[in-house]
């Protein structure tokens, strides 16, 4: 299934360690080129010395300067290409909160809840 | 009977009460010694000063702009509240009343005022102020407390997601790498474990909120199908018994007006109760159909059946049983699912017999139609 899509850049971000890389894992087993950040301001620095970023799949909650919904906003301004993933585990934005008919998956994910969100934006 | 003649002046002198004499200005003429007494002068002494002067600044303010005038207007003032200085500095609390004596023209020529002692019921105004004051604290203190409580449920519930959330990565990673027979059955028992204690914080998160008044709160909509949310829950749960074998038949054609995390949540805690309670030898079956006009997610296991003075309280909170089985969890799971049952205007019914023990949620879908 994987193979048929094109194999666009995500970027990850994730305070917690492991989720971020079982996140990680699952995009790139489905082929994808990923990067990831463990907070906000690290996902800013990335993204500005990565242009290919397609797809951003943020957590809301995350300690730092930034949560992911301000970072959602921040990026749809200076990057208007990235589509937008969020997550939470504890609280649900209306469509209206995220920027840019982004998508919200609500924690905890798994591998078919994840690829199934992804596959629906990128389509 | 011989009536001995009444002594006026001894009368006026060392009455109960004080006795202050002023001209219109307030200047006093005359003061009885029993006032002359309490303030810790000589009668004397007192002539010619203004009554004003004998009180507390705050308390003259308050005598000059509200007591004299209306002396002057009204003609009377009575159970004024004033302290008076002592000599000393100290306050003595006092009421007074007052009256203005006024001449043939009609315009006030002297006052007259009669002071009583009040300390006595001045405490016992303070005292009940002070309690007033206390008891309104302690509601505040409780509110406060209560606050709290719900803040530090709800962070604490909130911090316990995310380490659980990371043992769930850790471990499903671990699944996809080549392992011993027993070293993917542990890891299945710990992903098992992990899913019943996440459903475990959020139930008590909602029960929590429930009892501090927020209650079950719905996001409906029915743009997205709700099978793969019930297909999902019933992969996840499959997880806390990996060899109870569930059943599961789905008939949903329609567009489900409903809260799909809550639905999930509903089946998720119904689906937990048969794994735990129900014969682990005989399969536990999930039936949901839209039909009819209504939407139907039935949960039946086998085994004991459950006693019939049981059945009433099954639905309460903190209601585990009889306890002679190995029971988990808070006994907060059914609760929480009649309550999301109700949010939704539906109905939670349970049967039981020796035959099977089935929880029955039925919602009607009259919102749905073409809305």
């Amino acid at each position: 299934m994987a193979d048929q899509e094109i194999k666009a850049t995500v970027l990850v971000v994730e305070d917690e360690t492991l989720v971020r890389l079982y996140g990680m894992d699952i995009l790139e087993d489905a082929g994808f080129r990923v990067l990831d950040a463990g907070n906000a301001d690290e996902a800013i620095a990335v993204l500005q010395s990565h242009d290919e970023v397609a797809l951003l799949f943020s957590d809301i909650d995350m300690p730092g300067s930034m949560n992911g919904l301000e970072l959602a906003h921040l990026v749809h301004d200076r990057w208007p290409n990235i589509r937008l993933l969020l997550t939470s585990g504890h609280r649900q934005p209306t469509q209206d909160q995220i920027p840019d008919d982004g998508r919200f998956m609500r924690k905890p994910w798994g591998e078919q809840a994840l690829m199934a969100k992804i596959r629906e934006i990128l389509a | 009977m011989s009536e001995t003649p009444l002594d006026y002046a001894d009368l006026f002198e060392t009455a109960p009460c004080g006795y202050v004499l002023a001209d219109k200005d307030g200047r006093i003429t005359r003061a009885n010694a029993t006032f002359a007494q309490w303030v810790g002068s000589a009668p004397e002494e007192l002539q010619g000063k203004r009554f004003a002067n004998l009180l507390p600044i705050a308390v003259r303010i308050f005598y000059e702009s509200h007591v004299a005038p209306m002396l002057h207007i009204q003609g009377s003032v009575s159970e004024i509240a004033l302290d008076i200085l002592h000599t000393n500095g100290n306050k003595l609390p006092m009421l007074v009343n007052g009256t203005a004596l006024r001449d043939d023209r009609g315009q006030v020529a002297s006052l007259r005022f009669a002071v009583f002692t009040a300390s006595q019921r001045r405490n016992y105004e303070q005292t009940l102020l002070h309690s007033r004051n206390e008891a309104q604290a302690s509601v505040l203190s409780e509110r406060a407390e209560s606050e709290l409580r719900e803040q530090f449920i709800a962070v604490l519930g909130h911090d316990l997601r995310n380490p659980l959330a990371s043992i769930a990565s850790g471990t499903r990673m671990l699944l996809k790498e080549q392992l011993s027979e027993r070293g993917s059955m542990i890891l299945r028992l710990i992903d098992g474990s992990v899913v019943r204690a996440v459903g475990l914080i959020d139930n008590v998160l909602d029960f929590a909120r429930g009892r501090l008044g927020g209650g079950i709160t719905l996001t409906r909509d029915d743009r997205e199908p709700l099978e793969p949310v019930l297909r999902q829950v019933i992969a996840e749960l499959q997880t806390i018994g990996p060899n109870h074998q569930i059943e599961a038949a789905f008939s949903i054609t329609e567009a489900i007006d409903c809260d799909r995390v809550r639905m999930g949540q509903l089946l998720s805690n119904l689906l937990g109760n048969a794994l735990t309670h129900g014969a682990k030898d005989q399969p536990v079956r999930v039936m949901a159909e839209a039909a009819g006009g209504q939407l139907i997610i039935a949960v039946a296991n086998g085994g004991e059946p459950i006693p019939a003075t049981a059945l009433e309280r099954l639905f309460q909170p903190f209601f585990r049983g009889d306890g002679h089985s190995r029971h988990e969890g808070l006994g907060l799971g059914l609760h929480i699912a009649s309550e999301i049952a109700r949010a939704h205007g539906g109905t939670l019914t349970v049967a039981s017999d020796p035959r099977e023990t089935c929880f029955t949620f039925t919602m009607p879908l009259a919102r749905t139609a073409q809305a």
